[in-house]
């Protein structure tokens, strides 16, 4: 097999202030959006001839990986204007796919391992995995090593295999799509009609980007899997400990105390006296001065973080100018998108704000995409995009 | 202003030939042809696009072939003034891309000695020059021609029963491509990118002769060694990539532009040119170029007079290099994305005439600028395909921006503001491409007017004009740049309904003298549209339609007005179903004069 089809034309409702401007794809975590690891994962299986079904923003999506060239491998971009489903998505490419093929979302973190193991599996087939709290995902009751039924979100659960999304086809299943509008439910009519669906389990990684709060989570598991990497200039007086990977042309000053794992990106500007500890990923272009403390969070390009600032388990987002002092603490919050739910975070800040001294940030703010706040703001909740806190 | 390509290998030279072309087609693209080595040579050329004639030319079998994309300088664009031109015999054929100043001297003699010519082209001269000279020696005879040639050329020449190239170069820009066991030879990188990085470039005067066994290179009747350059660009920059049109992809390429030049400038302790170089009694600099990076001299003069407070001098190339004068030893940079037009060569040696300091600001490693210029600094922002500048003109704000920078007069603290504005940039930028339904929106209404004013005041007068030109140029509309004081000493009698005017608002001091412009101008009924900083609600009075940009320091205004600029521009000319990529009677690089 030497075709997949990644699904990627999704905007990520839940993930906004982030998804707002960017597809949920294009959410970047340890220095590269997601789908950049699904691509090189498949590119490292020697799956070379990549069919892109995009439609959301998809200009990012252009900008980042273009044709493919620098990852060794060749994209053709399909557009799918309305975004109706996994299954119409598939159907836009119907022209164009091979008699083989993976299909894939571009959203999911996968180990090359687990394509590895699939690629040679007989279509029609899909990956599934164990999971405790199989509830909230696509149930997969399983009958001698095939599929007898999926079903989203169930009331009652009937196994604990979960379907990743990852599937193996034939141009057969064209045949079946007719006006269902997810691919489960294409696979459930094949199987109805007596066409076998095969399983196969995995126990490799498996993670996807529902809420914001998930980034922190994919970071995490990202960086420790990084390599160090040390570029640009290192002022004597800077502690590297741990795996820290320092992009080219930046500066760290003096005094600097790193813990790994952590990511800088190109082009930074990062002390005198500034500290980052684990799980941390900053972008290219970031400047951090004098005695900030930056702790598993995620900071994205062009990002201007002012003195003597405590930032924790938060997310900022590229081009924000934090002035001197803000703190960022992590605590539980209980968040509500869709549902309530409980989480450790410090704050969660869109594109291009601008926030003054001494801005105190309750855990679990979201501040929307250029928001303004004035000094000595304490802020909290959830504030639309270009808010004004005064 | 023509692409010219040559093969010599293993391989079928037809199909290399055309694919190659096509990425020359930037150069002009009016009509092409192919010439290959084939039991004599046999030729295929026409009034076609590459894509055209890849779909219909005949299968001409043989591995040694050169080609040509024209765009017609000397002769109409028809099927006979099509390159390669051929001698009497049909054995020698050339493609060649310049222009021969002397040829009608030199066609006449060569009638006289009896030579039938069947074009109106200058190249026809050179076919039958080498056949008068040829005595068996194919190179030999190329040397005699050229001896006998003025003006300009980068020409590629095959023989019948010959399985050798012979190129040669002099004001065109000509490059060999190495790879295995087969070598390219082409106007242009990106021609030759899918087969080899590693480049060789000829110099003015060199005479390359390829054939299976290498390549050997000649000056003045000397072997010379040229050394083999790697290209670090891939072939990538030169595909679409998703978007229907490079214009649009180089748009949104320009954050990583941005976020490139600064990444090279920032660690700089050192300014790139030193500003000693300037005569004591005289301290002041002079920008020469043509086109938009004319547009981008013109802020620079606005941003260098401000920060480091010493007199610039902005000229247009062609004017200059006939009838401008300029003081012994003035610093000069010179700015020309292809680093090939014509008028800024010849420019640069009348500087050089007067022992200025001469510095070039291109985008194209190794182009003919580089080489005769004292210092060369290069923008950032990778091969340029669409014929109208967009990328480029923003890497060459960001290195004026950073010259401006190094020499800075104002205090430390400024400069410190500064450059953490300019980190912001990227982001501002993005902002622009990714919020861009109300300039979608003033497109649609443009796209009805065949006459439009951009003024703008200051720092934003350049952009002025840089936003008619880019109009102008893919829309078809017809646009003016003004400063916007100058208005109403005559374009006022052109105001009126179907006259629209597009104010640059710039977010500093001049925002109120534009208001007033702004209301004279609505007096006169022109539909208005206002291009202002984010939260501007005073403006929507006054005006029909906004286009709003971030906020920015008022010294980084032109950057994100020129994007939604060339969005707007974008935007009308897809609207009017104008070939964005490819306006007609353009071309990417000037280099006839």
């Amino acid at each position: 097999m030497n075709q997949a089809v990644i699904l990627a034309a999704g905007e990520g409702q839940r993930l906004r202030p982030f998804t707002a401007n960017k597809p949920k794809v294009m959410l970047v975590i340890a220095g590269k959006p997601i789908l950049q690891y699904v691509v090189e994962s498949l590119a490292q299986n020697g799956i070379r001839n990549i069919v892109l079904v995009v439609g959301y923003r998809r200009e990012q999506i252009f900008d980042c990986l273009g044709s493919g060239a620098q990852f060794g491998v060749n994209i053709n971009y399909i557009i799918q204007e309305r975004q109706l489903g996994t299954a119409h998505a598939l159907a836009q490419v119907k022209d164009v796919t091979e008699n083989e093929f993976l299909v894939i979302s571009g959203d999911n973190l996968i180990e090359a391992d687990t394509i590895a193991q699939f690629v040679n599996t007989e279509p029609e087939s899909l990956i599934v995995k164990r999971t405790g709290n199989p509830s909230g995902y696509g149930v997969v009751t399983i009958e001698n090593n095939k599929v007898k039924e999926i079903v989203e979100k169930p009331g009652v659960v009937k196994s604990n295999a979960v379907n990743t999304g990852i599937y193996a086809f034939t141009r057969d299943i064209f045949n079946f799509i007719e006006n269902q509008l997810d691919i489960p439910d294409v696979l459930n009519t094949m199987i109805a009609k007596g066409y076998p669906v095969s399983v196969q389990e995995t126990n490799g990684l498996w993670l996807d980007v529902v809420y914001p709060w998930d980034i922190l989570n994919l970071n995490d598991v990202i960086l420790r899997r990084i390599k160090g990497n040390l570029g640009g200039t290192i002022e004597s007086g800077v502690s590297l400990n741990g795996l820290v990977s320092v992009g080219r042309d930046t500066l760290l000053r003096s005094g600097s105390y790193m813990v790994g794992p952590a990511v800088i990106g190109n082009n930074c500007d990062i002390g005198p006296g500034v500290c980052i500890l684990p799980a941390t990923s900053i972008g290219d272009n970031v400047v951090i001065s004098p005695f900030s403390t930056i702790k598993n969070s995620v900071i994205g390009n062009d990002v201007d973080i002012g003195p003597g600032c405590i930032i924790q388990d938060s997310i900022i987002d590229n081009g924000c100018v934090i002035k001197g002092h803000f703190s960022a603490c992590s605590g539980p919050a209980d968040i509500k998108i869709n549902e309530h739910r409980l989480v450790n975070i410090g704050a969660i800040l869109g594109e291009g704000c601008n926030l003054a001294s001494n801005v105190v940030a309750q855990p679990g703010v979201i501040l929307g995409n250029h928001c303004q706040v004035q000094a000595l703001k304490v802020i909290s909740g959830r504030l639309p995009d270009k808010s004004l806190v005064f | 202003m023509c692409g010219i390509v040559g093969y010599i290998g293993d391989k079928q030279a037809q199909s290399i030939l055309l694919s190659a072309l096509s990425m020359l087609e930037y150069r002009g693209y009016d009509s092409c042809g192919i010439a290959v080595v084939s039991n004599g040579i046999k030729s295929y050329k026409n009034v076609l696009r590459v894509a055209e004639m890849k779909e219909i030319a005949p299968q001409i079998i043989g591995t040694v072939g050169i080609g040509h994309t024209r765009w017609a300088t000397c002769g109409e664009p028809t099927r006979v003034n099509a390159h390669p031109h051929f001698d009497c015999t049909g054995n020698i054929a050339v493609v060649h891309n310049g222009v021969i100043t002397n040829y009608p001297v030199l066609k006449q003699k060569l009638i006289n000695d009896g030579h039938e010519f069947v074009s109106d082209t200058d190249t026809e001269v050179i076919p039958h020059l080498i056949e008068k000279y040829y005595k068996g020696d194919l190179e030999k005879a190329v040397e005699l021609a050229l001896l006998d040639i003025q003006g300009s050329y980068a020409i590629a020449v095959i023989g019948a029963g010959e399985n050798k190239l012979v190129v040669a170069r002099k004001d065109s820009p000509l490059i060999i491509g190495v790879g295995d066991r087969e070598t390219f030879v082409a106007s242009d990188v990106p021609a030759i990118l899918d087969y080899t990085n590693q480049v060789i470039y000829l110099d003015d005067g060199d005479i390359g002769v390829i054939t299976g066994d290498g390549i050997k290179i000649k000056k003045d009747g000397l072997e010379i060694h040229r050394e083999e350059h790697k290209i670090l660009w891939s072939v990538e920059a030169a595909q679409k990539a998703g978007y229907e049109h490079f214009m649009l992809k180089e748009i949104h390429e320009q954050p990583k532009v941005i976020r490139d030049t600064l990444s090279e400038y920032t660690q700089m302790s050192e300014p790139i040119v030193d500003l000693e170089n300037l005569r004591e009694d005289d301290r002041s600099i002079l920008i020469l170029a043509c086109g938009t990076s004319y547009n981008a001299g013109l802020v620079g003069k606005y941003i260098m007079e401000d920060l480091v407070g010493v007199p610039v001098r902005v000229e247009i190339a062609s004017e200059f290099s006939c009838y401008g004068q300029t003081p012994e030893k003035t610093l000069a940079f010179v700015i020309s994305q292809s680093g090939e037009t014509a008028d800024v060569l010849k420019a640069i040696r009348k500087l050089k005439g007067v022992q200025c300091h001469v510095v070039a600001v291109t985008n194209v490693v190794g182009s003919s600028i580089s080489r005769i210029a004292d210092q060369t600094i290069y923008t950032r922002a990778g091969p340029e395909i669409s014929v109208a500048a967009t990328k480029s003109f923003i890497a060459q704000l960001m290195v004026l921006y950073w010259l401006a920078m190094s020499y800075s007069k104002v205090d430390a603290k400024r400069l410190a503001d500064i450059l953490l504005e300019l980190r912001q940039l990227p982001s501002k930028v993005q902002w622009m491409l990714d919020n861009g339904e109300d300039i979608l929106q003033c497109a649609r209404y443009l796209a009805r007017f065949e006459n439009v004013f951009f003024i703008g005041r200051g720092l934003n007068y350049p952009i002025a004009l840089e936003g008619a030109l880019k109009l102008k140029e893919i829309s078809y509309i017809h646009a003016e740049g003004y400063a916007a004081g100058e208005l109403k000493h005559g374009p006022f009698s052109l105001l009126g309904e179907n006259t629209p005017v597009i104010t640059i608002t710039g977010q500093d001091s001049t925002y109120e003298s534009i208001l007033t412009n702004i209301k004279e101008v609505k007096a006169r009924k022109s539909p208005l549209i206002a291009l202002t900083g984010d939260g501007d609600e005073a403006i929507k009075e006054f005006v029909d339609m906004v286009i709003t940009v971030p906020r920015v320091d008022p010294i980084f205004s032109p950057v994100v007005n020129t994007v939604a600029l060339q969005l707007l521009a974008y935007y009308t000319a897809r609207e009017r179903d104008c070939p964005i990529d490819f306006p007609r009677n353009l071309a990417k690089s000037v280099t006839v004069e």
